[in-house]
């Protein structure tokens, strides 16, 4: 303390005086989300390539409050000395900045987010077509706000097509929580806080594979198997939707 | 003489971008004889900049500003601290510029990029020494609480004249900031005041009523120019301050008073006169940003009293 002092003084963000407790009535009925949507509703999504001038391919991605840049930069030289390898390598990281919380964090980089992104697109990403080099696919959450991992990689592969890197298919990612008896799809913050388990898809619509599938906490299989169609047909949609905003882009420019 | 004919030979059959790639200060100083850049703006003149207020709703304060395609993210966070002993009814400031790896293909995970720290710290110096902000107006309870302002700079796209992007979002952000309504408990810590309960009047008396806005002093606004040959190019993009390498950034506070002077070293020499003409640009200049800043200021308005209306 004493030899720290003057420079960085410790602080505390100022709580609510009257704590909310607010546990989720698990067992009652009518309980509604938090953001008053439909348990099987996604959130308002904006999705838009070119956000940075600078990288060979960008896309941010608004999800309710989780905002996401994505850049991919290459192919490249790789920096890292490695070995020769005929395929292409992938490089991820995911980093946060320091207001993405509601707490100040010190706004580094997540380095298990940066593996399973890398897992999520390893597998979507054609790497024979670019031999000796490196991609590299750079997320920034600039908001954290529930279901940040899905709308990151999401957001990559939007990048990724921009930089017109050669792909198996697009990749969506969706992820459900099973809070009690009920699913609640594309949660947000709050509500991953009190899940009681969750399930994130990764796949690619459009040859209905799926190239990531994460399960936490206790599930049936039945339950396992109806939250996986419910992510599956968000995914597909989000597919949709996402090859949508890059078509708009080609005939934006054609006009 | 005779290698640069043929040379130029060999220009007039290259196609436009390879030139550009393979003669960048060539392909420059051509354009720099018709006094034009590549982008089509005249040597003096800056990008089309924009702000928007309130872009990040976990920060109590934010602005995103462009200048072209360089982009700033700004946000700042208030904490309690208890104030030092030399100035007990001060509160402080801390800012902090990142540059993410997305921002640019120079920026590798892991490692800093050395133009960040440098930006860092006269960012903060020209903050804090612009007497933009008055400390005591920070202070909560003299002696116990005074706000801690964390500002953190996010550069999501460089493409030059980082310095003027940062500070015109810096102080955007400032204005956009809304201090909470706190007060103290009894164990002497300060705690959220939410608005129902002041109606209700369940809560001890908020001790910040007033000073819910920060009052800015004459903001300070700044502008890069690049010096080459005898020419000066106002607000460079990244290309441009690749391939040549003096700026001058002059910061100017809102009456046009010299605030602070950067120009770290280069191969250019600067004549006095070619300072003068740089502050004369960022005169020019300021009177720009300031329409831009007070635009964005009221477009927030308009909106904060529409949304009220909606509420009613």
């Amino acid at each position: 303390m004493a030899g720290k002092s003057g420079s960085t003084p410790t602080t505390y963000s100022p709580s609510p005086a009257t704590r909310k407790k607010k546990r989720i009535p698990i067992a009652d009925a009518d309980w509604v989300r938090p953001d008053n949507r439909g348990f099987y509703q996604c959130r308002p999504a904006y999705l838009k390539t070119g956000a940075v001038s600078t990288a060979a391919g960008s896309a941010y991605a608004e999800f309710g409050n989780t905002k996401v840049i994505v850049s991919v930069f290459g192919p490249r030289e790789s920096k890292k000395a490695m070995m020769y390898s005929d395929t292409g390598r992938l490089n991820c990281n995911v980093s946060y900045t320091s207001f993405a919380t509601p707490n100040r964090g010190q706004g580094s980089d997540n380095k298990e987010l940066s593996s399973m992104l890398h897992k999520a697109l390893e597998g979507v990403i054609i790497l024979e077509s670019f031999p000796k080099t490196c991609v590299d696919v750079f997320a920034l959450v600039l908001e954290s706000g529930g279901s940040d991992l899905p709308v990151v990689i999401s957001c990559a592969s939007l990048a990724l097509a921009d930089a017109g890197i050669l792909l198996y298919d697009l990749v969506a990612s969706v992820s459900v929580s099973c809070i009690g008896k009920n699913f609640v799809i594309d949660p947000i913050s709050e509500e991953e806080s009190y899940q009681d388990g969750s399930l994130m898809i990764t796949c690619m619509p459009s040859r209905n594979e799926v190239t990531q599938l994460i399960v936490s906490g206790g599930w049936s299989t039945p339950k396992i198997n109806e939250a996986m169609e419910l992510c599956l047909g968000a995914c597909s949609k989000l597919g949709e939707v996402m090859r949508s905003c890059l078509k708009d882009v080609v005939t934006d420019s054609k006009e | 003489m005779a290698a640069a004919n043929g040379s130029s030979d060999l220009y007039s059959e290259m196609e436009v971008d390879a030139f550009r790639r393979l003669f960048p200060l060539r392909y420059h100083e051509q354009h720099l004889l018709k006094s034009v850049r590549p982008d089509a703006r005249k040597l003096g003149s800056a990008r089309d900049t924009t702000l928007a207020l309130g872009a990040v709703a976990s920060a109590e304060g934010s602005a995103l500003a462009k200048i072209g395609s360089t982009t700033m993210l700004a946000a700042i966070k208030m904490e309690i601290m208890t104030p030092t002993v030399e100035c007990p009814d001060e509160g402080s400031i801390a800012i902090e510029f990142h540059m993410p790896p997305i921002c640019s293909p120079l920026v590798r995970p892991g490692r800093p990029a050395e133009a960040a720290s440098v930006i860092s710290k006269q960012l903060s110096d020209t903050i804090l020494s612009s007497g933009m902000i008055d400390l005591k107006e920070l202070c909560l309870v003299g002696g116990k609480a005074a706000w801690m302002a964390y500002l953190d700079i996010y550069c999501l796209d460089a493409d030059g004249s980082l310095f003027d992007a940062a500070l015109l979002s810096a102080v955007a952000a400032f204005s956009h900031l809304n201090i909470p309504v706190v007060s103290l408990n009894e164990d002497g810590r300060i705690v959220l005041v939410s608005e129902d309960n002041i109606q209700l009047k369940l809560e001890k008396q908020p001790v910040n009523t007033e000073k819910r806005k920060l009052k800015l002093n004459s903001p300070p606004f700044s502008l890069t120019c690049l010096l080459h040959k005898n020419y000066i190019l106002a607000d460079p993009t990244a290309e441009e301050e690749s391939i040549m390498e003096t700026a001058v950034t002059v910061v100017l506070d809102s009456s046009y008073q010299l605030v602070s002077l950067y120009k770290p070293g280069g191969p250019v020499h600067a004549h006095t006169s070619v300072i003068q003409d740089c502050v004369a640009l960022a005169k020019r200049r300021v009177k720009e940003l300031q329409s831009v800043l007070n635009e964005a200021i009221s477009d927030m308005e308009v909106e904060r009293s529409r949304l009220s209306l909606h509420h009613t």
